[in-house]
């Protein structure tokens, strides 16, 4: 227990690990807050430079930037009306309306206190639930993590973009990404084509960097001419009749967000959705109605998309699967650090999940602090036209592409990737899976063949085996329902089932 | 889930292509170790083209349902996917990413930074200037000096 507390109190005690977790939330509430720069562009741009970094000093920064990213999109969702990140997008539809009614500061400080709670409800979840995970993943064998792996696909690619077929496309093609180079198992090269430069496989931060820095870029081109509509700003400081008064909104809308955020493949804008949508049915009587400036309707998706932040690392540490974008790029930080996430991880280094813990309660508490000061200061930074943003972001995606091996064959890779990505996006298709599809590709054809290997070969028995084990059995069943929920046949098993029992 | 309204211009053209690259990609799996073994390098890369390709064609299948009304014209597919400043943008990337290794990266961004704010931004060259010599100043200070990125010389000033 001593133990584990030193651990927790690393990046508190230590100057430097400090000093980076002020900075990354810091940095994170402005890249949230400024539309057009996302946490996800952040982090994996951010990633290539700290990867010689000590491990500790990597994730602070990294950690900090999540924090502070998830949080800022808030600020210019109430400010301009422009959610500055997917997980704001709740949070515009009652806080702009207050700040059309004068109460910017209010709103900002009132979500400032409401995700700081939110934060550390998530960061209790991750120190619970995370442990007794690991207890029942630790008894996994490869069966397991190839169903895991497809699920986390597989859930990125229902819960986001326009259709299922879109979302397996884009996982699969992310698979065959992760593919290229050479075979771990056989040594044997796929789709190298003879060059030296596939050998060692793409990194999946070019292709990151490429899709979520590049393409989104490009998108963002469109958009370069709409100048936002400022409000004003008073005093930011919350009523503490406020803060007592919505205190049960904001637990309930943690709880909601800890545990979306902890499901694979979920993040904090679907978790800040479903909270809303909770808020809205469960305020029987709102002092103001939602969509014209509730504060129910400010607090509750605040509240759980930065619950949503420590959900999101349960099932990364404990499983080895993100739980959305920005936890995969962290995975891809401690595979590069040589750390394995995965049910060992607490019982080989307990030290780095503790750090996680403390870092992530450490960087919430900043962003108290940054919440509710240097408003002024931030209002001028937002208003960055995008003019100037997206060439910068391009040259800093090509930088972050080249820092990682020193190979500018790498800016090319990312310039495709960007470019491909562009298309993509226009005709509705969501580069998430992608990104998923490249880290768990490799996770899934390692185990799919020690699973097969340890059935003889024999695909009967492989089946077999997916029927027979527990715990092989309940990912079956969910792998099974989701593929199902895509099809008719849940809905008509449904409206069979209510007829039957109408003309009971 | 959400579903456009109506088809964007040139997304069936677009569709059957990523159907086209999918059927690509298997054969390309195939070549690896064909159907030699269950466990062999080739069998996920073929399970994924083969996802690809069913995916592939259930979203031919939902455009062609969504289809409706004229066709557009290849001019508003142009305008739609690629409109001028994408076009022009593009066109300053690839030039960049072909100078880094010849200028460098400092010029090479310098050159891209400053073409582009120009083209963008319109406030005039001084304008445009003086962002691009502040950029530049904290990526290099950031980057080099802070994170130590050894960034690319380029061969012109060797």
């Amino acid at each position: 227990m001593m133990e584990a507390a030193g651990y927790f109190a690393t990046s508190w005690i230590d100057p430097h690990l400090l000093g980076l977790t002020a900075l990354g939330t810091l940095a994170g509430v402005y890249i949230g807050a400024i539309p057009g720069l996302s946490v996800t562009m952040a982090a994996s741009i951010l990633i290539s430079f700290t990867f010689k970094w000590d491990v500790n000093a990597a994730l602070a920064l990294i950690a900090g930037v999540y924090v502070g990213g998830v949080y800022g999109g808030a600020r210019s969702a109430i400010l301009l009306n422009i959610p500055g990140a997917p997980s704001a997008i709740a949070t515009a539809l009652d806080g702009y309306p207050l700040a059309q009614k004068g109460l910017a500061g209010e709103a900002i400080g009132l979500s400032t206190v409401m995700s700081v709670l939110g934060g550390l409800v998530g960061v209790l979840a991750l120190a619970v639930a995370a442990p007794l995970i690991s207890e029942i993943a630790i008894k996994f064998t490869s069966r397991e993590y190839m169903l895991l792996g497809i699920i986390g696909i597989l859930l990125v690619g229902t819960l986001s973009g326009e259709s299922f077929a879109k979302g397996a496309f884009m996982g699969a093609l992310g698979v065959m990404i992760g593919m290229v180079g050479l075979d771990p198992m056989t040594a044997e090269t796929r789709f190298t084509y003879g060059s030296i430069n596939l050998m060692g496989g793409i990194p999946f931060v070019v292709a990151m960097i490429g899709l979520f820095g590049v393409a989104e870029a490009l998108i963002q081109l469109e958009r370069i001419d709409k100048t936002p509509i400022k409000q004003a700003v008073s005093k930011i400081i919350p009523r503490w009749r406020d803060v007592r008064r919505y205190l049960g909104v904001g637990l309930r809308a943690s709880g909601i967000g800890a545990i979306i955020g902890a499901l694979p493949g979920t993040g904090g804008d679907i978790a800040a959705l479903l909270a809303y949508d909770d808020a809205k049915r469960s305020t029987r009587k709102p002092e103001t109605p939602f969509g014209e400036g509730a504060k129910e309707g400010l607090i509750a998706p605040e509240a759980a998309n930065n619950a949503a932040v420590g959900g999101a690392f349960v099932p990364m540490l404990t499983l080895g699967v993100p739980g959305d974008a920005v936890t995969a790029i962290i995975i891809g930080a401690l595979f590069i650090h040589g750390l394995k996430p995965g049910p060992l991880l607490l019982v080989e280094t307990p030290h780095l999940f503790w750090f996680i813990v403390g870092n992530l309660t450490l960087a919430n508490l900043f962003l108290l602090l940054f919440g509710l000061t240097g408003v002024r200061v931030f209002s001028k930074i937002v208003e960055c036209p995008k003019a100037v943003l997206m060439p910068l972001i391009i040259v800093l995606s090509a930088v972050g592409a080249y820092a990682i091996q020193n190979n500018p064959i790498h800016i090319y890779w990312t310039l495709g990737f960007g470019i491909a990505g562009y298309f993509l996006k226009k005709y509705g298709f969501q580069v998430g899976p992608v990104i998923l599809g490249v880290i768990l590709g490799p996770m899934i054809d390692a185990n799919y063949r020690r699973a097969m290997i340890g059935a003889r070969q024999e695909p009967g028995q492989f089946f077999l085996d997916l029927l027979t084990h527990p715990i092989s059995l309940m990912l079956t069943i969910a792998l099974l329902l989701m593929l199902l929920a895509q099809t008719p046949v849940l809905k008509w098993f449904g409206d069979l089932l209510y007829r039957k029992r109408r003309t009971e | 889930m959400k579903s456009p309204p109506s088809l964007r211009p040139g997304e069936l053209a677009f569709a059957l292509l990523l159907l086209g690259f999918s059927l690509a990609a298997f054969y390309e799996a195939y070549q690896i170790s064909g159907f030699t073994g269950l466990t062999t390098g080739g069998a996920m890369p073929m399970t994924a083209a083969a996802v690809m390709i069913v995916s592939g064609l259930f979203i031919v299948k939902d455009t062609l349902a969504r289809r409706g009304g004229p066709a557009p014209s290849l001019r508003e597919t142009a305008a739609f996917l690629v409109p001028p400043r994408l076009l022009i943008f593009t066109a300053l990337l690839i030039a960049y990413a072909a100078a880094i290794p010849w200028a460098g990266f400092v010029a090479a961004s310098s050159g891209f930074l400053l073409i582009s704010i120009m083209l963008l931004w319109r406030r005039g060259p001084w304008w445009a200037a003086g962002v691009t010599l502040i950029a530049m100043a904290a990526i290099y200070l950031i980057f080099r000096l802070g994170f130590q990125v050894v960034l690319p010389m380029g061969t012109l000033w060797r």
